[in-house]
């Protein structure tokens, strides 16, 4: 509505009000003209006026036109007052449209709208209870006054066609009849909505529905007196009229109430500009909006998304027929989101007036807000982390500290004690000076140590940052257990190596000593046999005979070592061929139990060199008679077992053998277990990742 | 031409033997070891010892620099399946006279190696 509109509308209510008034003090029919033209004319500028103000308020809202219209039907009752006929006709006509309209304003609160099939019907059976039935009952019966009571002194009724006394009960009663069933119906319906309403939106009906509820009592009584006594219906219509202004009122003091609770917001705001917390902020909320399920989510540009006020993300719900979400944005990028109750989208200043004072709240102190966020995950971090935590001033003073337990504390008094009382003394030394330089160069020192426990040493890695002018963050980590695994590795890698070299020496030698000497011998007799070939050429026959020997021989010897470099059988036609190879080898009875299997090659060599070498022992040493090769693939990893009926007693800490297998197995990070109780034979099991490799 | 044959390789020196004999040398012993070597030479005054560099006790190099610091110094020429250069300066500086790879001996190499 425009503001010309406006400054017309309340012309013309000024206007009416004046008319109102001339028809009411000149009347000759009214008892009691002042107190009459008082009520009508403070009616209708009350109505007219909180309906304009409403409207400027909610320009979308039906509810302010609607009140302006009751106040207009106020004035408009007026005209019955007119000592012309006509005109009187006229007003005792349309003096009870006032009522049609309350009843549409009550029932359309707060929204404007008529929501139910039930309101709807209340209000056009209202309409037609205060229009048609209204006219009927005038064709009927003369001399009527205010409140359809009778009146002697009234102009002539100049509708009234017929004065059958029981046409004019029968359409009064009618008339009463049906306002009183709409009355108790619009009750019911007020009620049934104040009781399902949400706390939040109870607070903002309660008012009005107070009030219309005691105007509609006061009606309905009215309507009983009138069978009764005209003098009681006369006394009670006064205050009807007087419970009329108070709707109105009560309209007012729910805009009033928004103020005021914008106050409370802002109040909280101010009061604590420093310290509001997202948590304080949420509850300053809760009760300035009376919305104890009210959640206040913050943005944090970081993780992209809403935090509640303990730091948990904050996820958005759907809405739902109670609760909504509304977004509060600065410069459009989100600052804040509010779950609230959906009451507050009916009372869009309010809403307004919340998004307002959150995002001059909250943006004033994002920086700080953000802050904070930031120590919620570090402190969530350094709860997640395994390490002990010292603050150490740079005089060597223990200032805080943190410790998941104390396992790893070789003192566990901390703060006020000095590093050179808790700590050997060249150690404390070493972190001190670490920590003096961590502090001057701004930069994170490491160091390693060990500390002496009463079951032996335990190794350390500390990291030290600075955390101030004269302090700095002492990290330290546990590392007993990485640095054996470290020595393990080393030595196996070490040994890894040795049975290489080892290997090839022994390759060398038997090379040397074996195949080499072989044809050594074999050119010394050619050359031989080449020399007597003219003079004795039977020594020379002998000569090649044995040369030949030498070379088969020689032939063999290469043979024997190929295999020992590297399996063929085992590249050329897989693992199963490989081992009945290696069972052939080997003089005793071998059992070879074999599963479909699928190995990666590295995996497929451990496992040959595991029975293989497993084999040999027991062909040196186990004295059997009988040996069972098993190789299987279980979840996910080979499975190789190689069990004799022999001697036992094998000692895979004695001998290179057992020792080489293990390192070669434990490189793919398998395992190797070896059974070997004396007199019960000996199993080795090994298990390889097929992982690996 | 008195050759004494040492080699820790019965069958070398079964074909060692033949092969200088069938060329006019005279072999009057063998031994198997460094100590045998020494002893050998000591009770046969060989003019040549034919030395294998690898013995189970002492190393060719060893031996040849004891004879060649006994009386009556016999003439060493080493002799080895592997190739001289495999030993670098050891064969120069052990006193020994030459180095002869097994595969290639014969009476001849000898005779030019002592010449």
């Amino acid at each position: 509505m425009t503001q010309r509109l406006l400054i017309a509308a309340w012309t013309v209510a000024l206007a009416a009000a004046a008319a109102s008034l001339a028809l009411v003090l000149s009347s000759n029919h009214e008892d009691d003209p002042a107190a009459r033209a008082a009520l009508i004319v403070g009616l209708g500028l009350i109505f007219v006026g909180c309906g304009l103000v409403a409207t400027v308020r909610r320009p979308e809202n039906r509810i302010g036109v609607l009140m302006a219209i009751v106040g207009f039907f106020w004035f408009l009752s007026s005209l019955a007052e007119a000592n012309s006929a006509t005109v009187y006709t006229v007003g005792t006509a349309l003096s009870l449209l006032v009522y049609g309209a309350f009843a549409q304003l009550i029932l359309s609160f707060p929204n404007g709208q008529l929501e139910t099939p039930m309101a709807r019907a209340i209000v056009v059976l209202a309409y037609f209870d205060v229009t048609v039935v209204q006219w009927a009952y005038m064709l009927t019966r003369d001399h009527i006054g205010n409140a359809n009571r009778p009146c002697a002194e009234c102009p002539d009724n100049l509708l009234a066609v017929t004065q059958q006394h029981w046409a004019g009960e029968a359409f009064i009663s009618l008339q009463r009849g049906i306002g009183l069933a709409l009355l108790w119906a619009a009750f019911a319906v007020l009620y049934r909505r104040f009781r399902n309403a949400t706390p939040a939106a109870r607070r903002s009906l309660a008012p009005v529905v107070i009030t219309s509820t005691v105007t509609l009592v006061l009606i309905a009584a009215m309507l009983l007196a009138a069978w009764i006594s005209a003098q009681a219906t006369h006394t009670i219509n006064w205050f009807v009229l007087v419970s009329f202004g108070t709707v109105p009122l009560a309209f007012l003091v729910g805009l009033l109430r928004i103020r005021l609770q914008r106050a409370g917001i802002l109040r909280m705001i101010v009061e604590s500009p420093d310290e509001l917390s997202l948590g304080e902020a949420e509850r300053g909320l809760r009760e300035a909006l009376d919305d104890p399920t009210l959640r206040l989510g913050y943005w944090l540009d970081e993780m992209h998304g809403y935090v509640n006020v303990r730091g948990k993300p904050f996820v958005i719900p759907e809405d739902t027929p109670t609760r909504v979400t509304t977004k509060v944005n600065y410069n459009d990028k989100p600052i804040a989101a509010l779950l609230h109750d959906r009451a507050l989208l009916e009372d869009p200043d309010m809403l307004e007036e919340v998004v307002g004072v959150v995002r001059m709240g909250l943006e004033k102190d994002r920086g700080e807000r953000a802050l904070r966020a930031t120590e919620i995950r570090n402190r969530a971090l350094l709860d997640a982390m395994p390490d002990l935590i010292f603050r150490i001033s740079t005089d060597g003073r223990y200032l805080d500290y943190r410790a998941p337990s104390e396992y790893d504390l070789l003192v566990t008094e901390v703060i006020g004690r000095t590093v050179w009382q808790r700590l050997p003394e060249e150690l404390a030394e070493r972190i001190m000076a670490a920590g003096r330089r961590a502090v001057e160069e701004r930069k994170v020192e490491t160091l390693e140590y060990q500390l002496g426990f009463g079951e032996g040493m335990r190794d350390y890695e500390g990291r030290i940052a600075a955390s101030g002018e004269d302090e700095f963050l002492l990290i330290v980590r546990n590392i007993t257990e990485r640095k054996l695994k470290d020595q393990e590795l080393q030595a196996s890698r070490a040994r890894i190596v040795a049975a290489g070299d080892e290997e090839r020496r022994r390759l060398e030698r038997n090379l040397h000593d074996g195949a080499q000497q072989r044809l050594v011998s074999l050119s010394l007799s050619l050359r031989l046999a080449q020399t007597q070939l003219q003079k004795n050429p039977e020594v020379a026959e002998q000569l090649l005979d044995s040369a030949r020997e030498e070379l088969s021989q020689a032939l063999e010897e290469l043979r024997e070592l190929a295999r020992g470099i590297h399996p063929a059988i085992l590249t050329d036609r897989g693992l199963d061929a490989a081992l009945e190879a290696l069972a052939s080898r080997v003089p005793l009875p071998v059992e070879i139990e074999r599963s479909e299997t699928s190995l990666p090659p590295p995996v497929e060599a451990a496992a040959y060199y595991v029975v293989s070498e497993s084999l040999a022992n027991v062909a040196k040493y186990a004295q059997a008679s009988f040996v069972r090769v098993k190789v299987a693939q279980l979840n996910g990893a080979a499975y190789v077992e190689v069990s004799d009926d022999g001697v036992g007693g094998a000692d895979p800490a004695q001998g290179s053998g057992l020792r080489g297998l293990a390192d070669r197995v434990g490189a793919l990070n398998g395992t190797l277990e070896v059974e070997s109780r004396p007199g019960e034979g000996t199993t080795i099991r090994a298990e390889i990742p097929l992982g690996v490799g | 031409m008195r050759v004494l044959i040492v080699d820790d390789h019965p069958s070398f020196r079964a074909s060692a033997r033949k092969l200088l004999e069938s060329e006019g040398y005279d072999v009057v012993g063998e031994a198997a070891d460094g100590a045998g070597a020494l002893e050998a030479a000591e009770q046969l005054h060989p003019d040549v010892v034919l030395l294998d560099v690898q013995l189970p006790d002492l190393d060719g190099f060893e031996v040849a620099k004891r004879l060649a610091a006994s009386d009556n110094a016999p003439e060493v020429i080493l002799t080895s399946s592997r190739d001289s250069v495999d030993y670098g300066k050891c064969v120069g500086e052990c006193g020994a006279r030459g180095f002869v790879p097994k595969g290639e001996l014969s009476g001849a190499l000898l005779t030019t190696l002592l010449g």
